[in-house]
């Protein structure tokens, strides 16, 4: 029986060359589509989190919530070196993050302004790579470092004075006259239109918090699962602080993200309907133009529920050969976009940089996605076989040999 | 004395429509074992509708067919697929083969869907090609074949189940008067050896002559029975 089927599948090679097409380029072009979608947030959640924010951040409570520096942690009874030593911990990162109006002769704009220390940073802040001009400020001083769309829009060069606004901690008021020693890229385009930074300390005596911290960032060894490290710190939180992993930190992008991946959807389904109806006309070319055959076996005894079986089959090797190769072929595309992703130029690339992404295709190499959609065809492909085990099922001998 | 292999009773087929017609209109009929008979009569006399009824193909409106004792009328579907794999041989007009099997497959097929063992299937179709002359022609897609070495294969075919009688429907309609002969001979030879019944439905002359019983079919009655 198996051989019948497969002897099936030499005897129209037309038929079989375009079912197996179709399944495989279906295949290859939403894998294609879907992997450049989750690879460009994959892209851009792993520089916003690894690169800038961290997995894992410990704040006083509600000081996410509230972004108040009276909710801060003081720096010396923090239990960071306990925290070190759980697993999977490489380091803990402090910060002192604050808003305030930064301006420059007319020009003034609402920024992010974070106090760090370089050295310990994660590699987004580190400011080896992303000075364009100038260098980086020295600990302690009275220096900053302005980020590149924001030095454009207050339109500052390196040794320029920039005046700060804000309020401090508990009310005080706070202000600054800080020098700009250098500009920096930074890859989230977001972060480059806003981010100032200057040194812990001068951040701490600008707002008058000596001593206060309002983040620690916990920076993780690579490749370690988040959501476990958290579970190992949770108990040494006590009533005073809070531990917020990525995905509680910025809600509004995993939103954004599945928004995404649902209008991401009506174009692969649409691709599936064309995948549907391609498949359905191979069948109904077969099914007629195996007809009087099939009159011929059903009348010398062969039961009908084992011609379908034959029949499809014959579809099953068919459309599971095509998603097989669909699948494998469209690997090496994932793997190359991923490390070589496509740069957008001209009007796209200003449409796509004015809704803050950067203007570069990247692509995932997970596997699930081609398992995904391979199986998808593959159901679609036994579903459309059961095109041809109805007209089997209702043939009538006599009548199909008369055509 | 013989026994009979197939009994009609009183058999009547209508095709409703808007003029229904009676394609066989209360037949009668009485076939033994080891016969060789053609039906006969002009087209559209109700032979194929006959031939259909008593191969189980199709429901007759009234009337009975029995078979080995057993009233095929009143099988189910799948019962009568099975009947049919078991005791009913069939050649049709043309195109009877499967093409993506070989002369050899297409004979061994049948047997296949009776689950024999592969020696008995493999010796009896090679047997039964080398009955009709087929012989080193086994490997061959029916698409390489003539038509009379087509229909050869059927006639092959129809015998490997051992069935209680062929019916076959006009089978030298689509040959050359060779082929025709050739395919006759064969059937008479395999009539007599293995004392296969025969039912022909023609109203080809070459067939006609060589029946041992004829009888004539006209507007679904039974004319005359010689
Ligand atoms: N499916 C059908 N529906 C309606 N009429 C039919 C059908 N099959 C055969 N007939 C009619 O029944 C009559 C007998 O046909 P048939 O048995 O094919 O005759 P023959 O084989 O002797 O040429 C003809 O008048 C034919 O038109
Ligand atoms: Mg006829």
């Amino acid at each position: 029986m198996l051989k019948l089927a497969w002897r099936n599948i030499w005897r129209n090679k037309v038929r079989s060359t375009i079912t197996i097409a179709a399944v495989m380029f279906c295949v290859i072009f939403a894998v294609v589509l879907r992997s450049f979608q989750v690879g460009v947030w994959e892209h851009m959640v792993d520089d916003i989190v690894a690169n800038n924010f961290g997995y894992l951040q410990v704040h006083q409570k509600g000081f996410w919530e509230e972004q108040s520096l009276d909710l801060s942690m003081d720096q010396a009874t923090l239990p960071s070196d306990q925290w070190r030593e759980v697993d999977g911990v490489r380091s803990v990162v402090r910060r002192l993050e604050s808003f305030s109006l930064v301006s420059m002769d007319q020009n003034n704009r609402g920024s992010l302004v974070l106090g760090i220390e370089p050295q310990h940073e994660l590699p987004g802040l580190q400011l080896t790579d992303q000075i364009v001009s100038g260098n980086v400020f020295e600990p302690g001083s009275d220096q900053v470092v302005v980020s590149e769309g924001l030095a454009e829009f207050l339109k500052v060069v390196v040794g320029d004075s920039l005046l700060f606004l804000s309020q401090g901690y508990r009310g005080a008021s706070a202000y600054g006259q800080f020098v700009v020693s250098g500009i920096a890229k930074i890859s989230n385009p977001e972060l480059n239109k806003q981010l100032v930074l200057m040194p812990l300390q001068t951040a701490q005596w600008m707002y008058n918090g000596m001593g206060l911290l309002t983040t620690a960032v916990i920076d993780l060894e690579p490749g370690v699962d988040h959501k476990e490290v958290k579970e190992a710190l949770q108990p040494m939180m006590g009533e005073e602080l809070e531990l917020l992993e990525w995905e509680e930190l910025f809600p509004e992008l995993i939103q954004t993200i599945e928004a995404d991946m649902a209008g991401g959807q009506i174009f692969i389904t649409i691709l599936y309907f064309i995948i549907s109806f391609v498949l359905l006309g191979t069948v109904i070319m077969m099914v007629s133009e195996r007809e009087r055959e099939f009159g011929i076996l059903v009348s010398i005894g062969m039961r009908k529920s084992k011609l379908a079986f034959v029949t499809v089959l014959e579809n099953l090797i068919l459309t599971l050969g095509g998603a097989i190769v669909g699948m494998t072929l469209v690997k090496p595309v994932q793997f190359y976009f991923k490390y070589n992703p496509i740069d957008l130029s001209g009007q796209m690339k200003e449409a796509i940089e004015q809704f803050d992404f950067e203007p570069k295709l990247y692509t995932t190499t997970s596997y699930i996605i081609n398992l995904n959609h391979g199986a998808i065809v593959f159901i679609i492909g036994v579903l459309i076989s059961s095109y041809a085990v109805w007209k089997i099922m209702k043939l009538e001998p006599v009548k199909s040999m008369r055509s | 004395m013989s026994k009979p292999v197939i009994e009609i009773k009183n058999l009547e087929k209508v095709y409703e429509g808007a003029v229904p017609v009676h394609a066989v209109n209360g037949i009668n009929l009485t076939i033994t074992e080891g016969e060789f008979t053609a039906l006969k009569g002009p087209s559209g006399c109700g032979k194929t509708t006959l031939l259909n009824l008593l191969g189980g193909l199709d429901q007759p409106t009234s009337g009975t067919i029995e078979i080995g004792g057993v009233d095929i009328t009143t099988l189910s579907e799948n019962e009568l697929i099975d009947f049919r794999l078991r005791n009913i041989g069939f050649v049709f007009q043309a195109y009877n083969l499967i093409p993506v099997l070989s002369a050899k497959e297409n004979v061994s097929f049948i047997m296949l869907l009776q689950d024999r063992p592969k020696e008995e299937r493999e010796a009896r179709a090679q047997q039964l090609l080398e009955a009709v002359g087929l012989k080193g022609k086994e490997g061959q897609r029916p698409v390489q074949l003539s038509g009379g070495q087509q229909q050869r294969v059927a006639v092959a075919r129809a015998l490997a189940s051992k069935p209680q009688f062929v019916l076959a429907d006009e089978p030298t309609a689509n040959l050359d008067s060779t082929s025709t002969a050739n395919l006759l001979d064969i059937m008479e030879k395999l009539n007599k050896k293995e004392r296969m019944t025969f039912v022909f439905a023609t109203h080809d002359d070459r067939v006609i002559k060589k029946a041992r019983r004829i009888i004539s079919i006209e507007d679904g009655k039974v004319l005359s029975d010689e």
